[in-house]
């Protein structure tokens, strides 16, 4: 008996059994099932935290950030006033290798106009945070580069707070407002931005609504006592390396301090942040609960096969008689679990593929099956199935045929 | 004067099963010939190791001690491959509860060892295993479900089975101890038309009236022939 007519008859058996075939099934497509689901969730999950990370922008941006002082500081290092204005003033005018340079300041103050009042950030900047982050004005203007030379009292609100301060966004533009003491004329609203993980979730994205802009220049010189920086975020020349410009950062801001007592980073690396630590836990949370619903899977299936082999030994011990030999019994069993094997991924990758539209629907979640997605729970159910089915196909071969006929 | 055509020649057959810590010996020496044709029905009471016996000559099993030749051949040293072929070439096996694949219709039961033999074409299965149920007056089961039969229709099916591959030599152990005595009769009678046309056949059985069918009786007592 060749190969392939041990094959057959193995499909032939998987037919005529149908019981025990579709318990065998079951298991498979539920495993499969589950799988396709969770891989789909986070899937949706992932593109939506690439895409959040994206609407935040500062991708592909360089951080320059103070270096904690060191428990023994050199004269230089405490010399040094740290990361100032002046220090992204001669980066803009220095660095060759970089497209934009965008200093920040940020301090929490009291807004007020008219009889509202309340405390809110602030954060001072110049016009390249824009390009940077990749956010513009519903009405009026952003900060312009004259505003940070003639440290203009000027601000842009964040949606919510012009909302908030004169009852319709889009009026607040022309109108003036207290800020730590100050009068400032209101020149743009940024337009709202919004983010939501889940529908049930709040907007990711409600703190860039609530704070406004100002020049860089007035927050220094107006609520400050120093020149010192709160961040620093950098973009390399378009056809530049990020390499290159970090190399080229670093060495002009040496040149400054006289000691290295700042970090420079590619964004993305390190912490990530809160929401970066959330959705860590919250993907590692899909990866186990996937894992185990594969290996509950894998045992299922092999319980199954193992069960049902046994109880088909004597079988096997008649067909011995008849003939079979160890290989010709091996290919049967492997042919059965093959059939089943394919089957079940197949019926697992439409019943994971219809949990995650539900799941999708009623979740509010993002998930997508893709075709990668297909093809490795595909070849996870496959694999499984094989090597739950080869050690009970490999024990039906070694038996006896007097062993196998006796079998109780 | 050419030696008589003997199809089995065992010498000093013993096999022993270790059962725990103890030995257990199932057959103790046991010299067995059986001629061309020959009806031969090997009996004892139970645990006197005719089951045991009968494994080795129809190659199920091994002897722990002892040469064997079957048709010629010594299949003492043979791997388990071609021992299966051995079987199926040489071997027909009738068992007492009939070993039918259930779900396998009496057709396809009866073809089941030209399956194991290879090279067999579909077309030349069907029609010896249909020529043979015909020969036993069961044309009209061909397209059942053993379930659907009655014993004794069943183990005629199994001869049948036994018979398809053109054996040298038909085994069978108990055939009757799972039938009521008209069906068992009926098989016996089936044997004994075997046997008239030329068929060896060597039977296992603890029935004195079975026994009486045969030619030759060999008595077995504590793992050896008496």
């Amino acid at each position: 008996m060749n190969v392939l007519e041990s094959l057959l008859t193995g499909l032939d058996e998987a037919r005529r059994h149908w019981g025990q075939t579709v318990l065998s099934l079951l298991g498979l497509i539920l495993g499969t099932g589950s799988i396709v689901t969770v891989l789909a969730l986070f899937g949706g999950q992932t593109a939506l935290t690439e895409q959040f990370l994206n609407e935040v922008g500062g991708r592909g941006t360089i951080i320059v950030s103070d270096r904690d002082r060191s428990a023994h500081p050199g004269a230089r290092e405490l010399a040094s006033k740290r990361l100032t204005f002046k220090d992204a003033q001669f980066l803009r005018n220095r660095a060759r290798a970089l497209g934009a340079v965008s200093p920040g300041w940020a301090q929490q103050l009291p807004y007020r106009v008219g009889n509202t009042s309340f405390d809110g950030q602030v954060i001072g900047t110049v016009p390249d945070y824009m390009a940077i982050n990749d956010i513009k004005p519903l009405v009026g203007r952003y900060l312009s580069d004259l505003d940070v030379r003639q440290q203009a009292r000027v601000t842009v609100l964040g949606w919510k707070y012009a909302d908030s301060l004169f009852g319709v966004a889009t009026r607040a533009v022309g109108r003036l407002v207290s800020i730590g003491g100050k009068h400032y004329t209101v020149v743009g609203v940024m337009e709202r931005e919004e983010f939501y993980f889940a529908a049930w979730e709040d907007n990711a994205l409600e703190y860039r609504n609530e704070r406004a802009y100002i020049p860089i220049s007035t927050a220094i010189a107006q609520h400050s006592a120093v020149d010192h920086l709160d961040f620093l975020t950098l973009k390399a020349r378009p056809g530049v390396g990020a390499r290159v410009a970090q190399a080229q950062v670093r060495s002009l801001l040496y040149a400054r301090h006289g000691v290295e007592d700042f970090d420079i980073r590619a964004s993305g690396q390190g912490a990530g942040g809160e929401a970066g630590q959330f959705l860590l836990l919250f993907n590692f949370i899909f990866l186990v609960v996937g894992v185990v619903s594969l290996i509950t899977g894998g045992i299922v299936i092999a319980n199954i096969l193992l069960a049902s082999v046994v109880e088909r030994v004597r079988e096997f011990g008649t067909r011995m008689a008849l003939g079979a030999t160890g290989g010709a019994i091996f290919a049967h069993v492997l042919a059965e679990v093959l059939v089943v094997t394919v089957m079940g991924g197949l019926l697992g990758l439409g019943l994971g593929t219809a949990l995650t539209g539900v799941v999708a629907h009623f979740m509010q979640m993002p998930a997508v099956v893709s075709p990668f997605i297909a093809a490795v729970s595909s070849v996870t159910a496959l694999t499984v199935g094989l090597l739950a089915g080869l050690f009970p196909a490999l024990r039906a071969a070694r038996l006896s045929p007097v062993e196998a006929l006796r079998y109780a | 004067m050419p030696a008589p055509i003997s199809l089995i020649q065992a010498r000093g057959l013993a096999k022993t099963y270790r059962l725990g810590q103890v030995d257990v010996a199932a057959l103790r020496g046991v010299d067995v010939d059986v001629g061309a044709g020959e009806f031969i029905a090997i009996t004892g009471p139970s645990g006197s190791g005719k089951s045991t016996l009968m494994h080795i000559l129809g190659c199920l099993d091994t002897p722990s001690a002892g040469t064997y030749r079957l048709d010629g051949e010594d299949v003492g040293g043979l791997s388990g491959r071609r021992l299966a072929q051995v079987r199926n070439r040489k071997v027909g096996f009738v068992f007492q509860t009939f070993n039918l694949m259930p779900r396998l219709t009496v057709e396809e039961n009866v073809a089941l060892p030209l399956k194991y033999r290879g090279g067999v074409p579909r077309g030349e299965r069907r029609t010896r295993a249909l020529r043979l149920l015909e020969r036993l007056g069961l044309a009209e089961r061909i397209g059942h479900r053993p379930d659907e039969l009655s014993g004794g229709e069943r183990q005629r099916v199994a001869i049948a089975r036994a018979l398809v591959g053109e054996p040298a030599i038909l085994m069978a152990d108990e055939p009757t101890g799972n039938l009521d005595s008209a069906s068992g009769a009926e098989v016996m009678r089936t044997f004994a038309e075997l046997h008239g046309m030329g068929h060896t056949i060597v039977l296992v059985t603890h029935d004195p009236n079975v026994a009486a069918r045969a030619e030759r009786v060999i008595q077995m007592s504590d793992g050896r022939v008496v």
